[in-house]
């Protein structure tokens, strides 16, 4: 039978020093990546059609994978920018950077494939819904650090939650960057859907410290019982849905989770050391550890 | 008594729940007859919930519509269709109607002299519809026909756009897609849009059904005095006071029309002048040789002359004594079916002031998910749903071991989604994969929440009184609340924000934070005290 039980973490061994290093620097490399593929590609982030433009193609094709490409590349004169293939559908996915909808339809029914869907977005209209995807992005961030100061009216704990949930959003950025993940609408909203995932946590562990009587680490390990199990609970659904939704070609779905399962995991870490070494020394501040 | 007032959270949530059964099967909440313009197709299926497109298949169009407009043109009391004509003979490619002249923003009767007000919406403008003009041709077009203006701009005015969605929603209907609509949209920028939908149909025959203008004109063909053949336009699409079905008679497809009364003796009038209500009516060769055929009437659809037809000898009579106007009724002929389709849509519908642009920098999006690819993903992402759900099952089992804290936790976050579904099928929200992310942000955030409940109320052993228990649920509500409203506050900007395509997630986001805080999570709390308070 499967143990599950929240390991008990004697914090009372590390320095709020050591505690904080790691996700601080986690973050940091995370930036850093961020600002590097800045530099590279002049974008902080690769980012899908719904954003770049382009249009998008998916045909089912039975047979090999190689033969199934050369069909799709002779089918169409525009040199695909990418070709994915979805297991266990026989979908192929095929991008193109430009070329209109209308086109890539005759060429593909000139050809003989079975189109599933066809999307495309002009250059112009992805550019307005990036500036509303990342304006939406940053006044829910924004909206989020005002409200956790009006609940807690003390500055450390409350910028404790604001910069585990800013770590919680950048840090799977990064990731997407290496992993090769493209922004898309799915992966904004799991950005937004993290925001509110990672206060969850945090508020619940700041409650617990600041609002309730009891011994720091009696509280700490109460809120840990609670919220580890909460985050765990999700990582599991959201991994699961991932691989399902991969499997079934959802790409949406599978973005979506791919994005939360990093997320969560980062938050396990913002949480349990950032937020919890930042509250220690707000409670014992001056106290010698 | 007292259980009903102890319990009043879970019977609360019984009673939402049923309300959302009943919602979502009740026959007697189907969605309306698909022809009203619903928002999307009636689905044969058990349930009451429509599907959007990427889970039905269907295509969707968002394109803006060509056209310069020049604001604040001062007419000078001249008549609107002068200055339509005026305008169109500087412009080349453009004919008059191509051009629409407007005093105050609406089209007006020739002797409305409104004076312009400079920056306010019902200036005089003039738009021109034609494909490929720029806002300075249009500046040099109305100083060469001289008609003073303040400012020339890309896009048309506001009326313009609502004729055109309602034009289209009636071409859409008259073709009969089921479930299509058409809407007016605008992005944060200000641009605007005409997002036209059409369930189960593919890409390239709604493009086709849109891009035309739409303009079905008959003409008269027939050799002038001078041995040169003339083209008369003799009948326009407003002429007609009823327009038939396309028919396929012995003679071919057609369309039986009705000419309003009022034009009637005149088209009589020109039929006999022109020659082509002459003695045994005319045998009409335009197709063979357009220079040595009898008269002929043309059809011209969006400019070209797709038919061109001779007179029956009896039509010829009836127009010749007279008798034709008392009942002026006769049969557009085409070549094929399809054609006499089009053209009766076209002749119902009207034609579009301005066209849509599908033009690769105009910035429009097309989307086409053909059927197979939309159950599929309905059935696949319930089965993700599902499977997700499960994954959540089986690590709080694990978690707490014990049946009675687990079980209540998955029925609760199950029952927030069928008060989610109940909402969606009562007001018709189409579902899309986005509103389906939506809701599996619903049962994460719920679970979360209701881990938070049951580890708060159980605390350190057993409870054994109310008091203790109701002091416990009032702490982890603090969290539960706090965290939802951080929820709330972000996804509201997508809520607010109309793009479409991340709204149904933000809206069901939120709408499932507020029904868990206010109705099934409290209900959890309450389900969870009677199963483990000893003493009530």
């Amino acid at each position: 039978m499967i143990e599950f039980t929240v390991p008990e973490v004697d914090y009372t061994r590390y320095t709020n020093r050591q505690l904080a290093a790691i996700p601080l620097a986690v973050l940091a490399v995370a930036i850093l990546i961020i600002a590097g593929w800045f530099v590279m590609t002049g974008v902080p982030v690769n980012q899908g059609i719904a954003f770049t433009g382009g249009t998008e193609v998916q045909v089912a094709i039975d047979g090999p994978e190689a033969a199934a490409e050369e069909e799709i590349r002779t089918a169409f004169d525009a040199e695909p920018e990418s070709i994915r293939s979805v297991p266990a559908q026989s979908v192929y996915v095929i991008t193109f950077q430009s070329g209109g909808a209308a086109e890539l339809e005759q060429q593909a029914d000139a050809a003989g494939l079975d189109v599933r869907s066809i999307s495309s977005v002009s250059a112009s209209f992805g550019a307005d819904t990036q500036t509303l995807a990342l304006g939406g992005l940053g006044v829910a961030f924004l909206g989020m650090s005002l409200l956790v100061f009006a609940m807690f009216r003390v500055f450390v704990p409350s910028i404790a939650v604001v910069i585990s949930a800013f770590s919680d959003i950048v840090v799977p950025l990064a990731l997407m960057n290496l992993l090769g993940i493209e922004l898309s609408l799915g992966t904004v909203a799991a950005l937004l859907m993290l925001i509110g995932y990672s206060v969850d946590s945090d508020i619940l562990l700041n409650n617990h410290i600041l609002r309730r009587s009891g011994d720091f680490y009696e509280s700490t390990d109460r809120a840990m019982r609670t919220g580890v199990t909460m985050t765990l609970t999700s990582i599991t659904a959201m991994i699961v849905m991932t691989i399902a939704a991969t499997v079934f070609g959802i790409q949406l779905l599978a973005a979506i989770g791919t994005v939360l399962v990093f997320g969560l995991v980062t938050d396990l870490m913002n949480t349990y050391m950032l937020n919890l070494s930042l509250l220690r020394w707000y409670k014992f501040r001056g106290v010698a550890r | 008594m007292v259980a009903i007032r102890e319990n009043w959270r879970v019977i609360l949530l019984v009673v939402f729940l049923l309300i959302s059964v009943f919602a979502l099967f009740s026959p007697t909440l189907g969605p309306d007859d698909p022809g009203s313009g619903d928002d999307v197709a009636a689905q044969g299926s058990v349930t009451n919930l429509q599907y959007g497109l990427e889970l039905s298949g269907g295509t969707r169009v968002r394109a803006p519509l060509v056209g310069v407009t020049a604001e604040g043109v001062d007419f000078g009391g001249t008549d609107r269709r002068v200055v339509e004509q005026e305008v169109a003979a500087e412009i080349d490619g453009a004919g008059p109607a191509d051009v629409i002249a407007r005093f105050g923003g609406r089209p007006a009767g020739g002797q409305d002299t409104a004076q312009p007000q400079p920056g306010s919406e019902t200036s005089d403008t003039v738009e021109v519809t034609a494909e490929g003009l720029t806002t300075d041709e249009l500046a040099a077009a109305l100083n060469a026909a001289g008609y003073g203006y303040e400012t020339t701009r890309e896009g048309v005015t506001e009326t313009t756009r609502q004729e055109v969605v309602r034009i289209l929603e009636n071409k859409i209907n008259e073709a009969g897609l089921s479930g299509g609509t058409v809407q007016e949209v605008t992005t944060a920028q200000g641009d605007n849009f005409v997002l036209v939908e059409a369930p189960n149909q593919d890409a390239s025959s709604v493009r086709q059904l849109v891009s035309e203008r739409g303009t079905v004109v008959i003409e008269a063909y027939y050799p002038a005095n001078d041995g040169n053949y003339t083209r008369d336009t003799v009948l326009q699409q407003e002429d007609f006071q009823s327009i038939g079905t396309a028919q396929d008679g012995s003679g071919g497809p057609y369309v039986p029309v009705t000419v309003s009364e009022s034009v009637a003796p005149e088209f009589q009038q020109s039929m006999r002048d022109s020659g082509l209500a002459q003695q045994g009516g005319t045998r009409c060769t335009y197709q063979v040789d357009p220079s040595s055929t009898e008269p002929c009437l043309l059809l011209v659809v969006n400019g070209e002359v797709t038919n061109a037809f001779g007179m029956s000898p009896g039509l010829a009579e009836n127009l010749r004594t007279g008798g034709w106007a008392d009942s002026p009724v006769f049969q557009l002929q085409t070549t094929n079916v399809s054609e006499a389709q089009e053209v009766s849509i076209n002749l119902r519908a009207g034609a579009l002031p301005a066209q849509l642009d599908f033009s690769e920098e105009s910035g429009g999006t097309t989307s086409f998910i053909s059927p197979s690819q939309g159950s599929d993903f309905r059935t696949n992402s319930l089965i993700t749903g599902i499977i997700a759900v499960l994954a959540v099952s089986a690590t709080v089992f694990v978690r707490y071991r014990d049946i009675k804290v687990a079980a209540p936790m998955v029925v609760t976050a199950l029952s927030e989604v069928v008060i989610l579904l109940g909402f969606a099928a009562g007001i018709g929200y189409p579902l899309d994969l986005s509103v389906i992310a939506g809701f599996i942000a619903v049962i994460g955030t719920g679970v979360d929440d209701l881990i938070i409940i049951a580890d708060e109320v159980m605390a350190e052993g057993k409870i054994n009184s109310r008091r203790v228990f109701q002091s416990r649920f009032r702490k982890a509500f603090w969290v539960i609340g706090a965290a939802a409203a951080t929820t709330i506050i972000a996804m509201s900007p997508l809520a607010i924000l109309s793009l479409g395509d991340l709204q149904g997630f933000a809206i069901f986001t939120i709408l499932g934070v507020v029904v868990g805080v206010l109705i099934t999570r409290p209900a959890y709390g309450d389900i969870l005290r009677s199963l483990t308070t000893i003493d009530r």
